[in-house]
């Protein structure tokens, strides 16, 4: 399962998207965006499912284009 | 608790003895710990995993730099103490000194191993030895994620499959008395750890502590009662350095954590 991870350098800053990485569960995503992307100071840091993403629109396609 | 304050605590002879004993097990069990873990970078069964190797193996290596500097106040030569001592020398933890052949012995070693060097630390929290004490909290905040990734791992390979919770039953049957036994007999070197308050609590005590910690992982993997069913053996057992008399960790594992090859190169 893809995970996509966010974090921001300090409290009030938006969350800011830092990449992605592989795991079989959120407990593993967990630790591998920790071990994979502290490297910098950050304020904090979450991974969310990248499925549970709801597309809301894209400007590359046009409206009533079906994917 | 009296003697927790901010100025440091000067050591008697045999506190001062046991102390530099005890950060010398906890220096050299991180050292071959990360070296086990940096042998998983490549060869991990994830990219991530392999990720998680890298900054595990970092971790502890910084853990031990930090506490082998601990021992200049105890007159000894550091640098012959990282980089002069030959394998029977060492006193890390038993269940160390072989490179496990696969991932379960790795996760084993992540769950048992790391984590019994956690318990102890924790028992340090309120050291009357301040440097030790100043210490702790930072390497148990880094810790937290090393159990994490033991405990993830290991609830995969309890419901993974017969094949894969054998492997985790044979990995951690293979090391559990060694860990147990690592943490001592209530000897006389615990005792004067307790009398100064340089550690609140002995071998028996951090022995209830690790298992209790690690009692839901044991449950989830159907090994609840494996140490339950063990008594270390403290035969040759020497309380100093933590470990029989007579074993060692392989030469050549100690060869490339001295980093000698690198030494052969060294340009002033």
């Amino acid at each position: 399962m893809i995970f996509e991870v966010f974090a921001r350098k300090s409290r009030g800053e938006p969350l800011r998207h830092i990449g992605n990485l592989n795991a079989p569960d959120a407990e593993l995503a967990r630790v591998y965006a920790f071990n994979t992307y502290d490297e910098e100071r950050w304020f904090d840091m979450w991974v969310t499912p990248r499925e549970h993403f709801v597309e809301v629109f894209n400007a590359e396609r046009q409206n009533g284009d079906v994917r | 608790m009296a003697r927790t304050t901010t100025a440091s605590v000067e050591l008697d002879g045999a506190a001062r003895t046991a102390t530099h004993d005890l950060i010398l097990s906890l220096a050299d069990s991180k050292r071959l710990l990360g070296m086990r873990y940096a042998e998983w970078i490549l060869g991990a069964p994830e990219l991530e995993a392999g990720i998680a190797c890298a900054s595990m193996a970092q971790d502890e290596w910084g853990h031990a730099r930090l506490l082998y500097a601990l021992l200049k106040e105890f007159d000894v030569d550091v640098d012959r103490v990282e980089h002069g001592r030959e394998a029977d020398e060492y006193c890390n933890m038993v269940a160390l000194d072989e490179a496990p052949d696969d991932w379960a012995g790795l996760i084993a070693i992540n769950v048992l191993c790391d984590g019994a060097l956690t318990v102890q630390l924790e028992a340090l929290r309120a050291s009357s030895y301040v440097p030790l004490r100043q210490r702790v909290g930072k390497l148990l905040e880094e810790e937290s994620f090393h159990a994490a990734h033991g405990a993830a791992w290991w609830r995969r390979f309890a419901s993974a499959s017969d094949a894969s919770r054998t492997a985790l039953h044979d990995a951690v049957q293979a090391r559990a008395g060694d860990v147990l036994a690592w943490f001592g007999p209530d000897g006389p070197g615990a005792r004067t750890l307790i009398g100064a308050s340089v550690a609140d609590g002995a071998g028996s005590t951090l022995r209830e502590r690790f298992v209790e910690k690690i009692a839901p992982l044991l449950a989830s993997a159907g090994l609840g009662d494996v140490f339950t069913n063990i008594e270390p053996s403290f035969e040759s057992f020497e309380e100093a350095r933590r470990r029989p008399h007579g074993r060692a960790p392989d030469r050549a594992t100690i060869q490339r954590i001295r980093g000698d090859r690198n030494r052969e190169f060294l340009m002033d």
